[in-house]
């Protein structure tokens, strides 16, 4: 069963597990304390090694995680069940301070769905590394409790103000191909609602013919 | 109602709306609209996506879809119109943020409730028939193109057309194509390995031979709301005195247009480029920044929308931006080889 859940958090570590698994596993790490420490192993080798190959976590999270790190002032031990045949934590300390930042990340990698919780300016990503931001998390809609406070980052003027990003959106929509075209204008009109996950969505309307 | 039991909600209202899917199109078919039943059983892969494309652009259509990405769901619904060599369309959410776009001809209007603001785009008239990106050899290039089954999905015959990107520089496909009326039932935007990062799936879909124009009036009420317009004039050619070109571009991309237009809300002109290696498309758009003293350096920033990516960056004076349906390392690629050059004049042209 635990290399069962070692195989499911590396995979959705890895973001190669089924989304509606991916779903499921969240909703377990949620509840579930030493799948998050577990998972904790996995987010602060990502965030704490730093551009480490095999790693795919972007940056601001990274950068996020990493300002967790360096202004905790004791870090725990790591407890819980290694994983045998991965090495790549092993050299690193205090990763139970990532058990926190474990449920943000899994919700956060998963729900990158840009744009699709949170305000626009909220999904502009910096491309400078370390220069976090306010965290993108959509605790309600996995029922995890807003318990985690990142450190505030220095107000960076957005580059591209989100009125200006629809204009662009609206003028390249002219140009492009249907399919792509339908993809992106439909994800325009659902992004930025920011509300379904602040509470529950309504049932399906009737109006499905 | 969590987003997974949303989904199978969905998934459930879907399947119960396939009886009217079924039949709905031969209903409200009219026989000019009537799909060329050429035989499909020896079309190429390729001809189905040139085919796809003709149905989405020059037939009517009701359909109501689900957009799923990142684990969200939401309803969307789309009322497609060609009269009179005419285009008008409208795209609605039918929850969560209740936007609304819609095309009527060269007018582009966008409702934004949830921001109390309305863009309108008036695209110049030479702009206001745009030619699609075409499938064609040199697309065949850069993606592998095949039909992988023939399948039914809502009790209609598809063909189950993939499209595989061979570099990292593009998104690939899964479209499930209607064997009568040759529209997409299904898509599936994947990314290089395969893996699905949006679905579109219709839940109902009518082809009605007419389509009142009441059908193109938006639901919202647009009371109190900020209407940002760009009615001023394209700047003149002959004040441009800079040609902004791409020093660097993915494998397959060519320039497909190039204008200077205005956009809603704002007076300073600014250079749309547009790419496109035939099937996806990434435009650029480079304006003067405009520095404030307090400001702080813009730095580079990315940006999604759904599966889209946006990047901008500052190169010489200028804010360039670059968006489009590819990865974010493909903005970013186009955006930061941008480069100006001396020109005599930019003017508004296509390629």
């Amino acid at each position: 069963m635990n290399e069962e859940l070692d195989s499911q958090l590396s995979a959705m570590f890895d973001d190669e597990l089924a989304p509606g698994e991916c779903e499921l596993l969240a909703r377990r790490l949620s509840r579930d304390e030493q799948l998050k420490a577990r998972w904790g192993r996995y987010a602060v080798v990502g965030a704490a090694i730093r551009s480490e190959r095999g790693v795919r976590l972007n940056a601001p999270l990274a950068g996020r995680v990493s300002a967790v790190i360096l202004t905790e002032p004791a870090l725990a031990p790591a407890h819980g069940a290694r994983r045998a045949g991965v090495r790549w934590w092993q050299p690193l300390t205090g990763v139970a301070v990532a058990v926190g930042v474990a449920v943000i990340s899994v919700l956060w990698l998963r729900a990158q769905a840009p744009l699709a919780g949170g305000p626009l300016g909220a999904h502009l990503t910096g491309v400078t590394a370390g220069v976090p931001s306010a965290p993108v998390v959509p605790a309600a809609a996995a029922g995890v409790p807003d318990s985690y406070v990142v450190p505030r980052a220095p107000a960076v003027r957005a580059m591209v103000p989100s009125t200006e990003l629809a204009n662009y959106v609206v003028a390249h929509s002219v140009f492009s191909s249907p399919v792509p075209r339908r993809n992106l204008l439909s994800a325009f009109m659902t992004s930025e609602s920011g509300r379904a996950a602040d509470e529950p969505p309504d049932e399906p309307e009737g109006n499905v013919r | 109602m969590s987003a997974s039991e949303r989904f199978v909600a969905l998934t459930l209202a879907w399947a119960v709306a396939g009886a009217a899917l079924a039949e709905a199109p031969a209903q409200k078919t009219s026989p000019e609209q009537a799909p060329a039943h050429k035989t499909s059983l020896d079309q190429a892969p390729a001809q189905w996506l040139e085919r796809m494309n003709q149905a989405l652009t020059t037939r009517n259509y009701d359909g109501t879809f689900s957009h799923w990405h990142g684990g969200q769901v939401e309803m969307l619904r789309i009322i497609h119109r060609m009269q009179d060599g005419t285009v008008s369309e409208r795209l609605a959410s039918l929850d969560g943020s209740g936007r609304e776009f819609i095309r009527s001809g060269a007018s582009l209007t966008c409702y934004l409730p949830d921001k109390r603001t309305v863009l309108v785009e008036q695209r110049p008239p030479q702009e206001s028939l745009v030619g699609f990106p075409a499938v064609n050899d040199q697309t065949a290039s850069f993606y592998d193109i095949r039909e992988v089954t023939r399948t039914r999905l809502n009790r209609r015959a598809t063909h189950v057309i993939t499209v595989s990107p061979r570099d990292e520089y593009r998104y690939g496909y899964r479209l499930w194509i209607d064997d009568s009326t040759a529209m997409p039932l299904k898509t599936q935007l994947c990314d290089r390995r395969g893996h699905v990062i949006e679905q579109i799936v219709f839940a109902s879909l009518t082809l009605p031979s007419h389509i009142p124009d009441s059908a193109f009036k938006p639901e919202v009420s647009t009371a109190g709301f900020q209407w940002l317009r760009n009615e001023s004039a394209p700047p003149a050619p002959a004040a441009a005195t800079l040609a902004w070109n791409a020093m660097r571009l993915p494998p397959g991309f060519r320039i497909a247009a190039r204008s200077a237009q205005t956009l809603p809300g704002s007076a300073d002109p600014v250079d749309h480029l547009v790419f496109t290696d035939g099937l996806a498309s990434v435009s650029v758009f480079v304006e003067a920044q405009r520095r404030e003293p307090a400001d702080q350096p813009a730095v580079p920033e990315s940006a999604a929308v759904g599966s889209s990516s946006a990047f901008s960056t500052v190169i010489d004076g200028h804010k360039i931006t670059a968006v489009g349906e590819v990865p974010p390392d493909t903005v970013r690629l186009i955006a930061s080889h941008f480069k100006a050059e001396e020109a005599p004049s930019v003017s508004s042209r296509r390629h």
